[in-house]
């Protein structure tokens, strides 16, 4: 029973179909433990975004079955952060007040107007984006947009963390400063995370296991250990044998199955 | 910033004014009949009203107008919500709104007067008639405007109806909600005068048409400006509040 119920997501037998009849995701099948984080790279329309759709409870309806230690994930009690391919923030709300929407939803009793503040402060200081509280989405950058929905999934805890291609609209280096923030962050609030890249450094650093996402619908997805990099000190995996090792192997799945 | 370009703004309108005033005051002197009073003569009359008077009428046509545009707005988001947001009332609803746009409302005037009487509510009743249908269709395609996407994250957190027509919907609609009212409002206050012709001793309609009876002209054109205010004073409200809930487009 104690198995079942810390099993973390598992993904069985799931496939999509959009309303136009065409398959959006081939068969997917895995199990990622509570507490872990995978990384998924695939071509362009190979239903990266779907899947985590899938997950976050946005489609109606699907085939296969989606399982959150044991439970449907769309149970009430477990919560979804997500970061949108698009951001989805709010035009019409500031910074703060799309953190702050999210996180009175998320917690409607309890927790103190001034907790709720400063743990938005805290979060917008962590993606180095305080000085931007007050402005509009409309009048940010896509890398700003993508830290303030980071920063918001972040706020409300959830016990599932979805991200897809968070970080597709930074520079180089704000994108290697990023990911070490984020990697920091996740290491003292571990939800049971997938993200979405298509950059396979990225899929690499990130990763305790790598999804590899198949181009054919009727394909299904390579799965790849990566705990060998994901444990060492973050700093030191880009110039490590196994970093290299590793996208070696990526690219050698991506030729066969993209 | 603002201020800075507010200013040739009012300055703008003051000369427009000055220049209106002067026209009229051609016009005066070419006519010089008394149907055509100079300003001088109707600023005057103005200023001798009584401003209990004053606050009377326009308190009266003020409260009219906001009941009537309360009213619409309060149905109209209502139906044009469901219109929006449900393909099935959209379905339903949409026939029965493509058939009634196109009567005049104004010629309901007396139907209207029949079923309610020359009271207060079917003036305000009309009113609301005349902005109720701008209302629906504009909520409806404000609404149909907003991107799946925009409910995303919350639908994630499982957010309530409630949480969602709070934080996505009826800002995502405000914007055409006011543009709609702002072109209703002229004709809501035309409407107001033909109903305060008859059945009331208070309001705009009812002291310009007074003034008429009494052949008292400059009092006549005293209450036309007066009425002018009101409506100017109402678009201002109008773009405060655009100036306000909109400022995220900036
Ligand atoms: N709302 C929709 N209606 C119909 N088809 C859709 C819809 N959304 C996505 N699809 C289709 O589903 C397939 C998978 O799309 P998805 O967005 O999941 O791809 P992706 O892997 O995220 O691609 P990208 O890397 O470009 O973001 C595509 O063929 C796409 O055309
Ligand atoms: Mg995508």
């Amino acid at each position: 029973m104690s198995s079942l119920r810390n099993s973390g997501l598992s993904i069985k037998a799931l496939q999509v179909e959009y309303k136009s009849g065409q398959k959006a995701l081939g068969q997917v099948d895995f199990t990622l433990p509570e507490h872990g984080i995978y990384t998924i790279i695939g071509p362009s329309g190979s239903g990266k975004s779907t899947l985590l759709r899938a997950v976050a409870g946005l489609l109606p309806d699907y085939e296969g079955e989606l399982l959150f230690n044991g439970k449907s994930v769309h149970d009430q009690e477990t919560l979804i952060g997500l970061v949108p391919q698009n951001y989805g923030l709010l035009p019409w709300k500031t910074v703060r007040d799309n953190i702050r929407v999210a996180m009175k939803i998320t917690r409607p009793v309890g927790g103190s107007r001034e907790a709720i503040e400063a743990d938005i402060t805290h979060w917008l200081q962590s993606m180095g984006i305080a000085e931007l509280a007050g402005r509009y989405p409309l009048s940010l950058s896509g890398g700003q947009q993508q830290r303030v929905a980071i920063a918001r999934a972040f706020a409300i805890r959830p016990a599932i963390l979805l991200l897809d291609e968070p970080f597709s609209a930074l520079d180089a280096i704000t994108r290697e400063a990023l990911q070490q923030i984020f990697l920091d962050n996740w290491l003292t609030h571990p939800a049971t995370a997938l993200f979405v890249t298509h950059d396979v450094e990225e899929a690499i650093l990130l990763g305790q296991k790598i999804v590899v996402m198949p181009s054919a619908k009727h394909d299904s997805p390579e799965i790849l250990d990566n705990t060998a990099v994901f444990a060492m000190k973050h700093e030191k995996k880009r110039d490590s044998d196994e970093f290299f090792e590793q996208s070696k192997r990526i690219r050698k799945v991506m030729l066969a199955k993209w | 910033m603002v201020k800075k370009r507010r200013l040739p703004h009012l300055l703008r309108l003051l000369f427009v004014f000055l220049c209106m005033n002067l026209v009229w005051y051609i016009a005066y002197l070419l006519m010089n009949h008394p149907i055509l009073p100079s300003p001088g003569a109707v600023y005057e009359a103005m200023f001798h009203l009584g401003a209990k008077d004053v606050a009377l009428n326009v308190g009266y046509s003020l409260l009219r107008i906001f009941e009537g545009v309360l009213l619409a707005l309060l149905i109209g988001l209502l139906i044009g919500l469901l219109m929006g947001r449900s393909p099935l009332w959209n379905r339903l609803l949409d026939p029965v709104v493509y058939l009634t746009y196109p009567i005049p409302k104004i010629a309901l005037l007396p139907v209207v007067m029949l079923f309610f009487g020359l009271g207060e509510t079917s003036k305000v009743l009309m009113i609301m008639l005349i902005l109720l249908f701008q209302v629906i269709i504009s909520v409806r395609d404000g609404v149909k405007a907003i991107p799946e996407s925009t409910y995303d994250v919350l639908t994630s957190i499982g957010a309530s109806a409630g949480q969602k027509f709070w934080n996505v919907t009826l800002p995502g609609a405000l914007s055409v909600i006011l543009s709609t009212i702002r072109i209703s409002l002229g004709t809501a206050i035309s409407v107001l005068f033909f109903t305060e012709i008859y059945g009331t001793e208070h309001g705009m309609g009812f002291f310009i048409m007074d003034a008429w009876l009494r052949l008292d002209y400059p009092e006549m054109y005293a209450g036309i400006m007066l009425f002018s205010l009101v409506g100017f004073v109402l678009f201002l409200l109008v773009d405060v509040l655009d100036y306000k809930f909109m400022k995220w487009r900036r």
